[in-house]
């Protein structure tokens, strides 16, 4: 296969991803903690859209939007249980607490839907762009062949569709605003008489929604499993700290980074090897911390 | 030359200058008062001396050598030892091993006298409890010594962490509003031991705002204003100044 | 009073001896014909118990780390599987696949200590001074490119299936399983307590004084004249060399390594483990870990008198310790036998 192809595949990658990493990092930014269950939110969004899918009539779109709401009422009551509590004691504790309730969430998932992947029934049209020249270098070809499907133009769509509302919310929204200003500095926002738990919880519900899309896309493109988020959370996780963690247009590009970066290794590294690539994207998350730990843009998180 | 100088000291936070070339030198034995309006640099100053923050240009020297930018652990090697506004206590850790831990030079602090009991560990950590101990009374805080110094009062722990410096046996001290917050008796009993150390020769360095304290105890008072020497000298002479009066008085000035 | 009496002592060298007494004990049966005899109900016990100690001296070394120093390795495994990993490969013969070199035991388990100890002051020159989540993050994505490592270079480390044949020392000197079990249980355990003493001689001195000031403030410890980098790398290091010997041991017990031992689920296990028993105190982190361990035992029994396949009991088993660790952080955040004014957490 042409590395044209391969960066296609990391293009839809990117997209799933930064939609999810959008979410993983405002959590980051304002509620100060890293959510390690954020996997699971995505996996519950995946649920909630199979079974949409399966039980009410209309197109794949009900269902999408079924599982964002889904998603934005689970994220809430959740960081109310278990987040909001202990959001005094610091990043570590809340780190900790998120990494339980990821595991009990993964394996409730499991316990209610068996350990098989189910798949999402879609009608697909390939586009094939063929005759495109080969230009062999090594044994990786630079161009070559290569097919989009109607599934993926979806999911890229959907990112770029999510990045223009996140920039609209973030910059012309009373709401938004005060997430941002909040994240640049929280007792100063609370000075300037932002309610600074309200704007806590629109950011899990936020995160929420997207977490149920990102669940959707990465169930279509993948399978509905326990694990479908879960499989992706140190992915979402670099791209998020690669652009710098706290910033949703950083995490953007990150998750962009992250895309290419596997779908490229995939294409570079011998085939019974394929499996390092995942492994290549955590090498470039420990580089960006130790080059420039505050990410490509973004807050300081070296101590002293 | 001078016991600790800084030349021509810059430090800047996003664009603003919150020292702008300010030079300074303490002689030893003096006991120096640093005062200022809030945003004067003074804070700064100590930081930058005692390591905490690296200046973005000048040059700290002490003891005739230079020390720009070194770090406080090496500075209190050198002799240097600095207090915190904000009292910092190890509050997980009792008054006692706060101020045991300060001691310098123990063997125990390496892993393998640690793991073997070495008898040069055993014996350095006698005398550094019975200083400790020591210490520990003359702040009268005896009473007080296996509580975890989360529990004790401001007062008290203006009181530790001077106990604490003062394991290190440091050649310059330096305390940053050592009164602050602290009530009349213990602000008294505070100076005394300041002026005690002194007159057994060790060089202080103060930065406080309870000015009539500062004024009695201090042989030499340093004015900052915006970033910048304003006034040095006798602290009558200073307080009687014109431009302290305007700068920092003010409509306060009696 | 001298300054002897004042000095801790008792506590560490009660473990010493108890350790010694063990190993001396675990030879016996395993040199002479010396034999012992285990009601076929017990054996689970052993089993669950020998992983216990093994597990041991992994929470004593996570315990220096995040309990007294405050350094949050979130990648323990990583150490666990480098140590055993190096172990296995020194010294397997006839694997099936990867790298098997034949060399003596005891060669191999040095090794695998000093490797996991290399790969600990790898992480921590490069990674120390980030903040204690991100901290977190870098150890948590170093286990995974390493687990991805061994699962991917089939040549060298068997994929898979692992490295197998790494000769099993106690084994070899005892034919009866019983007696084996015993003796594996009683040297094992014995290593656990001459840890438990070394840790505690370190953490009791001045040393850990130096620790638990880092823990508490850095800048102060430095201010003081500490030289604080140097003693996280080294808490770190030590933490590491001792999940490298955890692994070694584990290697030469087991006679096989392979990924799937080496998962996340063990950092969860030894975490809960720490936090539950509570941090900074040795004997409470061993006393949290058998907590978490004899859930393990109780599942066995459950699962057969329950009609639920495997699988779900495991998935219940797993949130049933999620749910421990949430509980633990949020209404006991110093553990169970935990100081929280030591760990400085409103209780």
């Amino acid at each position: 296969m042409g590395l044209l192809q391969e960066i296609i595949f990391g293009l839809v990658t990117g997209s799933y991803i930064a939609i999810a990493a959008i979410g993983f990092t405002l959590i980051y930014g304002i509620v100060n903690m890293i959510n390690f269950a954020y996997g699971e939110y995505i996996s519950i969004g995946a649920f909630i859209g199979f079974l949409a899918a399966n039980t009410l009539p209309g197109p794949l779109p009900v269902a999408v939007v079924v599982a964002m709401i889904g998603g934005g009422i689970v994220s809430i009551i959740l960081a109310r249980g278990f987040f909001t509590p202990i959001n005094h004691t610091g990043p570590v504790p809340m780190l900790l607490t998120s990494i339980g309730l990821g595991i009990v969430l993964r394996n409730g998932l499991r316990l209610v839907g068996g350990r098989s992947a189910r798949y999402f029934e879609t009608e697909t049209s390939t586009f094939q762009f063929d005759a495109i020249p080969d230009l062999p270098v090594g044994p990786v070809d630079l161009l070559g062949d290569f097919f989009v499907t109607s599934e993926q133009l979806v999911v890229v769509g959907s990112a770029v569709a999510v990045f223009a509302s996140i920039h609209l919310l973030l910059t012309r929204t009373d709401v938004g605003i005060a997430m941002r200003a909040m994240g640049d500095d929280e007792s100063l926002a609370r000075v300037r008489g932002i309610d600074t738990q309200l704007i806590r919880d629109s950011v899990w519900v936020l995160a929420g929604v997207l977490a149920g899309l990102a669940g959707v896309l990465m169930a279509v493109q993948t399978n509905v499993s326990a694990d479908t988020g879960f499989s992706h959370i140190l992915q979402i996780l670099s791209a998020a700290i690669l652009g710098g963690a706290g910033s949703p247009y950083g995490a953007i590009l990150g998750a962009y980074v992250i895309g290419l970066v596997l779908a490229v290794s995939t294409a570079f590294l011998p085939s019974s090897m394929t499996g390092l690539s995942s492994a290549v994207a955590f090498v470039i998350l420990i580089a960006v911390l130790l080059v420039k730990p505050s990410g490509i843009a973004g807050t300081e998180v070296r101590e002293a | 030359m001078s016991l600790l100088s800084a030349e021509g000291l810059v430090k800047e936070f996003g664009g603003l200058r919150a020292i702008d070339g300010l030079s300074v030198s303490i002689e030893d034995g003096e006991l120096v008062g640093v005062m200022g309006p809030n945003g004067a640099g003074k804070s700064t100053f100590f930081n930058c001396v005692s390591g905490v923050i690296s200046p973005d240009g000048g040059t700290v020297s002490l003891k005739g050598s230079d020390v720009t930018g070194d770090s406080p652990e090496s500075l209190a090697h050198r002799g240097l030892v600095r207090t915190f506004q904000n009292t910092r206590e190890l509050e997980t850790m009792t008054v006692r091993d706060n101020v045991r831990l300060a001691a310098p030079d123990q063997p125990g602090e390496r892993t393998l006298p640690a793991l073997l009991r070495s008898g040069s560990m055993q014996e350095r950590e006698g005398t550094v409890r019975e200083r400790a101990d020591e210490l520990i009374e003359m702040f009268e805080l005896d009473h007080l010594a296996d509580e975890y110094s989360s529990n004790l009062s401001g007062g008290q722990r203006k009181l530790l962490e001077l106990a604490r410096t003062l394991m290190l046996d440091p050649d310059v001290l330096m305390l940053d509003e050592p009164f602050a917050g602290v009530n009349p008796t213990l602000t008294r009993e505070i100076a005394d031991h300041v002026r005690d150390l002194n007159e057994d020769g060790m060089t202080v360095v103060i930065i406080e705002h309870e000015l009539e304290t500062l004024t009695e105890l201090v042989d030499r008072l340093i004015v900052l204003q915006q970033g910048q020497l304003l006034v040095e000298g006798d602290p009558e002479m200073v307080l009687k100044d014109e431009r302290v009066i305007e700068a920092y008085l003010g409509g306060d000035a009696k | 009073m001298s300054v002897l009496d004042r000095l801790p002592s008792g506590r560490g060298d009660r473990a010493l001896i108890a350790g010694l007494v063990c190993l001396l004990l675990g030879a016996l049966f395993a040199v002479t014909p010396l034999r012992a005899q285990l009601p076929s109900a017990l054996y689970v016990f052993v089993e669950v118990g020998i992983l216990f100690v093994i597990y041991g001296i992994l929470v004593l070394g996570l315990d220096l780390q995040y309990g007294h120093t405050g350094l949050v390795n979130f990648g323990h495994v990583v150490f666990f599987a480098v140590g055993a990993y190096a172990t296995a490969m020194l010294t397997a013969q006839d694997t099936f696949a990867g790298i098997g070199l034949g060399y003596p035991w005891p060669l191999g388990l040095a090794v695998g200590v000093i490797a996991a100890a290399i790969l600990g002051a790898a992480v921590s020159l490069t990674s120390i001074r980030l903040r204690g989540d991100f901290l977190a993050i870098v150890t948590l994505a170093t286990a995974e490119i390493f687990h991805s490592i061994f699962v991917n270079f089939e040549n060298i480390f068997g994929g898979n299936v692992g490295i197998l044949g790494v000769p099993r020392p106690i084994a070899s000197l005892v034919s009866d399983s019983d007696t084996r079990l015993v003796a594996t249980l009683l040297v094992l355990g014995g290593v656990t307590l001459v840890t438990l003493a070394v840790v505690t001689r370190l953490t009791d001195a001045p040393y850990g004084r130096v620790l638990r000031a880092i823990r508490a403030d850095e800048l102060v410890t430095r201010s003081v004249g500490k030289s604080t980098i140097t003693y996280k790398t080294q808490a770190f290091v030590y933490g590491a060399a001792l999940a490298g010997l955890a692994g070694g041991l584990f290697a030469l017990y087991n006679g096989a390594v392979a990924p799937g031992f080496f998962t996340i689920q063990v950092t969860v296990t030894v975490w809960i483990g720490m936090l539950l028993g509570g941090a900074a105190n040795h004997r409470a982190v061993l006393a949290g870990l058998s907590i978490i361990m004899g859930l393990r035992l109780i599942s066995r029994f459950a699962l057969n008198v329950t009609p639920v396949s495997g699988d779900v009991f495991a998935s219940i088993r797993l949130i049933v310790v999620g749910l421990i660790l949430v509980a633990v952080i949020r209404y006991r955040p110093a553990g169970i036998w935990g100081d929280p004014q030591e760990l400085g957490v409103d209780q």
